[in-house]
């Protein structure tokens, strides 16, 4: 499948010194959903700049679909992908429905007449820009990755500092503008890149430690389940050591790598059988964010 | 000609240089002062009044020598004038222009746009550049109008001051680029600024008083022209998104 994205043996070493991706090699296919997810310093915002243009490789190739930044070509694939920005500088000197066709004009096509309304911007399509609200900010900035109808969508850390009502809001108009598109939506936010992405790009120190489709990445982490007992925790984990069971105690529950579906009826009626109460016995999905702790702290 | 992403971005710096009142003012007022409230009077008096240069061993700098009256003011004080003009107005635009984006990281905002480095850059610099000849050159006009009305120089000899103001104007727009380098806030672009004019300054009286005749204001129009070429070389060779977005 042909490339949307790609990075092979990308190194990124700044002027200072500071190496932000090491020999890290990735593609996403055209239509792909992925999320690039890792801790402060992983390298996320410096691989979306480098996709940009903003910065040069040290070593290695970026692509965008198909085409390096230094050629001729970039510049259409450049206008085929529409970016958001992570927490940028906001003008003072440049209102709303100006910005817009600014990016219009460079973009050479879109409705700015359109996405006003589309994205609730209206009311304040003569308010400077640096005088709108965080909510409303990344509404615009959405507004203008959106506005030329690009294939691919580039979102680095797109709600960020916004407070959770501002983010829902985000998350809806970003679900509705992913449909379609090839995205790389780069976050801290776990919630987020499992509501959003199907496939996960975990980078540490520079590094591509995990490439793979999140139900994939599910696949990878042992099936848990959890126990409650009327006895409480403490008899309930006893019980559960004796089968030579690892156990994590979470307050009043028991948390065992068995896979609940198969191992939990044998379980159970041992349990019961023993004159435990269990009253409670949930198989858990594992949360992104445990898959993600167990990559990056493997 | 001009590519069209550069004009777009020309239309946006020029639409936002016009809303600034501080970089409109600053960039003003001073010129107002040195291109037209101080050197009237100073035309009148030396109209009047032999300039009074003490004598110097061997008759002192050529461009000094035998320098009388309006003379002293047409080839002498007032390319000074025009010269210190021409190198400030740009510097001031600079500074909101290119230094201000970067330091309230607006510059996110373009890079996140389908253009290039040099693309914003060239429009920045053309802003400042037409910003610069749009203030000095009418503040230019009413005193080079009012010379040649009191009859203290001809119509051409004014209009040979045009070229240390057109040629400061541009030195000045193309140091803007070193100032991009060098300066990551409002404050340091205005220390920036001093350092970089200090010399160009010197230089330019050094010219002023060291060539004789007419030939002074040419000579200091290539000598602002080599030192605009130095500084593009330079900001051009070591300008990347990397240092402007530092």
């Amino acid at each position: 499948m042909a490339s949307a994205l790609a990075f092979e043996r990308v190194t990124k070493r700044y002027r200072n010194g500071v190496v932000a991706l090491d020999d890290a090699s990735w593609s996403i296919p055209i239509g792909a959903r992925t999320c690039l997810l890792g801790p402060n310093g992983a390298g996320k915002s410096t691989a979306i700049r480098l996709i940009e243009g903003a910065l040069r490789a040290s070593r290695g190739n970026v692509t965008l679909l198909g085409v390096e930044p230094d050629t001729p070509a970039y510049a259409d694939a450049r206008r085929r992908t529409g970016v958001v920005p992570q927490n940028p500088g906001m003008y003072a000197d440049l209102s709303t429905v100006e910005y817009l066709e600014l990016v219009r004009q460079l973009y050479g096509r879109g409705d700015v007449g359109r996405l006003i309304e589309a994205f609730g911007l209206g009311p304040h399509q003569r308010t400077m820009l640096a005088a709108l609200s965080g909510g409303f900010r990344r509404r615009l900035l959405l507004a203008a990755a959106l506005l030329s109808e690009p294939e691919i969508l580039l979102l680095d850390e797109p709600t960020v500092g916004l407070d959770p009502v501002a983010a829902h809001e985000v998350h809806e108009l970003l679900s509705e503008a992913m449909k379609g598109r090839t995205t790389l939506l780069c976050t801290h936010n776990l919630a987020e890149a499992e509501a959003l992405c199907d496939d996960v790009v975990i980078l540490r120190a520079g590094r591509v430690l995990l490439h793979e489709p999140l139900a994939a990445l599910r696949g990878r982490v042992a099936p848990r389940l959890r126990l409650r007992a009327r006895q409480g925790a403490g008899p309930l984990v006893a019980a559960l050591r004796r089968r030579g069971l690892a156990v994590e105690v979470e307050a009043d529950a028991a948390v065992v790598n068995v896979d609940g579906r198969r191992a939990a009826p044998e379980l159970l009626r041992d349990l019961l059988g023993q004159g435990l109460d269990v009253y409670e016995s949930v198989p858990l999905e594992p949360s992104l964010e445990q898959l993600f702790l167990d990559v990056v702290q493997a | 000609m001009i590519d069209r992403s550069v004009q777009i971005l020309l239309g946006k710096e020029l639409r936002q240089l016009g809303r600034s009142r501080g970089a409109l003012v600053s960039a003003t007022l001073l010129p107002l002062l040195l291109l037209v409230v101080v050197p009237i009077p100073q035309l009148v008096t030396l109209r009047n009044l032999p300039l009074d240069i003490p004598s110097m061993p061997g008759g002192g700098p050529p461009g000094l020598q035998s320098l009388r009256g309006a003379d002293a003011f047409v080839l002498l004080l007032y390319p000074l004038f025009v010269t210190i003009c021409g190198m400030i107005v740009p510097s001031l635009a600079a500074s909101y222009t290119i230094v201000t984006e970067r330091e309230r990281r607006t510059l996110e905002l373009l890079v996140a746009l389908p253009v290039r480095l040099s693309q914003i850059l060239v429009a920045k610099l053309l802003s400042i550049l037409i910003l610069g000849i749009v203030v000095t050159v009418p503040l230019f006009a009413v005193t080079a109008t009012l010379v040649v009305i009191l009859g203290a120089a001809s119509a051409a000899e004014m209009a040979l001051v045009l070229v240390p103001l057109g040629t400061a104007v541009v030195c000045s727009t193309c140091l803007s680029l070193l100032l991009t380098l060098l300066a990551r806030d409002f404050r340091t672009a205005n220390n920036v600024n001093g350092v970089l004019f200090f010399p160009v300054l010197i230089v330019a009286a050094g010219i002023l008083v060291g060539v004789g005749g007419s030939a002074r204001l040419l000579v200091l129009g290539a000598a602002l022209l080599a030192i605009g070429g130095v500084a593009i070389l330079a900001g051009a060779r070591w300008i990347t998104f990397e240092r402007y977005l530092e």
